[in-house]
């Protein structure tokens, strides 16, 4: 399965979708995992400019093997400036990135996510880490991807918790706040591409991903999911780009599970 | 020369970290002290409020052992390496007993050392604002953050957080002098604001050095030694965690500590065996060497990438 390129799984398409999101020369602040791997082969294809930024404070990283970690030692050789969190999100802080990635237990029709918990905050049935640098990044990067696990119970019709606002109750409610970042520009889920009515600000579905289905998406999602009129199936990755993304952005499987 | 401030790990955690004190742990994912956190643990140190922008194992660890009463962080987790689950047995089932946290964001909990470290009051972020970490707030009540308009009149409003300036700090770096001017290079974490706003810093390092190495690059110097009260030698301080130049992070330990942990049983096996069980990091590296062997600890020690030298001179 790994040496042929033309059969890819939902988390190889998940990389790609994400990789096609970046534009090339943007400043991108990147995790772990999927978003890693996706920026990762959009420096590698159509983005050789882009600048990769790390929260634990590393500018212009080039790191010559896969870090598993957004602290990963690997990520200090070679990179352009080496600080730490203040210099790390300072930037983002400051409005001066494009892009950054986040995820989260829950998103809920207007992208608002939930990192702290499940149930009532002060008796969580569930406790996650918290807001992390998730907040900051959501409200100080120009655009923000999400990538998702798509379940009907993370995909709430209203979070339990808003640890990073997307746009609120929707509509101009975003705008009040005078954020640097203009909010999540698209969802990257397990099932497809959604994003966000330029209007309502609503979450609505563009794409569903090769092998799933519209109403398998409405299914798992936990309101009634808007679905665009002209909505299609996710362009397959070319078998050049799952090349690159297991042999050279993921050569030893630490992200991609080896088949 | 002045007073060496080296001593025991032992001694530095009986000397200057009190039960209920405020303590502020350096670092971020690489480099945290582990000699210094299992020395608290060990010590039964009780009803602190620790404080790092983000936290790991070792804040798990502390809060399985009931050495903590309160956290002020934004995040406490083990990233992609899975969930902490003391913490989590903590703030669901109050095991062992209740904790709170007030949760912020990772910056937010450094502009709140910017502004201890500096000496002002609060300082504006434009963080939080809008999230239920405005609503939600443990016991610092309305003192946890206040959103107000620019007084300067640019008619936006920003969320001021008071100034954080724990009782004591530690963190772990690659190297210091026994007056305690410490370097650390690769990724600073929360360094230098966390340590610049304690009120008392104690360092633990893989080497010691002289006054005069350090005189040689003091740009890389990140605390002063007059901050420092102790020096700990403590090679492999920092692991399971990474210290860049010195070894690589040890997944396979972290994993294991994720596994082994997940129940309480498990993870008082685990602490028997390395924290308990052990009297100092000395016989921490042994058993690890024992139990894993030489080469899979030798494994871990970083290769050689040397930087080239600056011209320091005038």
């Amino acid at each position: 399965m790994r040496s042929d390129y033309t059969k890819f799984t939902m988390e190889e398409m998940m990389a790609v979708a994400a990789a096609r999101e970046i534009e090339d020369g943007e400043k991108v602040i990147i995790g772990t995992g999927l978003p890693l791997l996706g920026a990762f082969l959009a420096q590698k294809t159509h983005a050789p400019n882009m600048i990769a930024i790390y929260e634990s404070g590393g500018i212009d990283c080039k790191p010559i093997a896969t870090p598993l970690s957004v602290a990963d030692s690997v990520l200090v050789p070679g990179s352009a400036m080496q600080g730490g969190l203040m210099e790390g999100l300072g930037i983002v802080h400051a409005g001066e990135l494009d892009l950054g990635f986040l995820g989260g237990a829950q998103i809920d029709k207007y992208g608002n996510l939930n990192t702290h918990v499940i149930g009532d905050y002060r008796k969580p049935k569930v406790r996650f880490a918290g807001s992390g640098g998730a907040n900051d990044i959501g409200t100080g990067c120009k655009r923000t991807i999400v990538m998702m696990l798509h379940q009907k119970q993370r995909f709430p019709e209203k979070v339990d918790f808003v640890s990073t606002p997307g746009y609120f109750g929707g509509g101009k409610e975003r705008e009040k706040y005078g954020f640097y970042g203009n909010g999540p520009s698209v969802v990257i889920s397990t099932l497809g591409i959604l994003r966000f009515d330029p209007e309502t600000k609503e979450m609505y579905l563009a794409s569903y991903h090769p092998g799933a289905t519209v109403a398998q998406v409405k299914e798992n999602t936990g309101w009634d999911l808007k679905v665009a009129s002209d909505v299609y199936e996710t362009e397959r990755p070319a078998p050049e780009l799952i090349r690159i993304l297991r042999e050279e952005c993921d050569p030893t499987g630490l992200f991609l599970k080896k088949q | 020369m002045k007073k060496s401030k080296v001593i025991s790990a032992k001694e530095a955690v009986s000397g200057f970290i009190s039960d209920g004190m405020t303590v502020g742990i350096g670092g971020f994912f690489h480099s945290p002290s582990y000699s210094i956190t299992h020395e608290i643990i060990r010590q039964k140190k009780a009803h602190l409020t620790i404080c790092q922008p983000s936290f790991n194992e070792h804040a798990d660890q502390m809060i399985g052992a009931g050495c903590v009463d309160r956290i002020i962080s934004s995040y406490v987790w083990m990233e992609v390496f899975g969930p902490l689950y003391c913490f989590r047995r903590a703030m669901e089932k109050e095991i062992p007993h209740k904790i709170e946290m007030e949760d912020y964001t990772n910056f937010a909990v450094m502009a709140r050392y910017l502004a201890g470290s500096l000496g002002v009051p609060y300082i504006p972020i434009n963080s939080m604002k809008g999230s239920d970490m405005m609503k939600y707030r443990a016991w610092l009540g309305e003192k946890k953050a206040i959103q107000m308009k620019d007084p300067f009149g640019s008619g936006q409003e920003h969320v001021l957080v008071p100034a954080l300036k724990p009782d004591v700090g530690y963190f772990h770096c690659q190297r210091a002098d026994e007056e305690g001017n410490s370097q650390m290079w690769g990724i600073w974490g929360d360094m230098p604001w966390s340590m610049r706003a304690c009120k008392e810093v104690i360092v633990s390092c893989e080497e010691i050095i002289t006054r005069e190495q350090i005189g040689r690059d003091p740009n890389r110097t990140i605390v002063p030694g007059y901050k420092v009260v102790a020096v700990v030698h403590a090679p492999f301080g920092a692991h399971p965690k990474h210290c860049q130049g010195y070894y690589d992070v040890d997944r396979d330990f972290i994993f294991k500590y994720i596994r082994e942990s997940a129940t309480e049983d498990g993870w008082k096996r685990y602490m028997d065996e390395w924290v308990y069980g052990v009297a100092d990091r000395d016989e921490y590296l042994k058993n690890y060497v024992d139990t894993f062997g030489m080469k899979k600890f030798l494994g871990l020690k970083a290769k050689d990438m040397m930087s080239t030298s600056v011209n320091y001179g005038f």
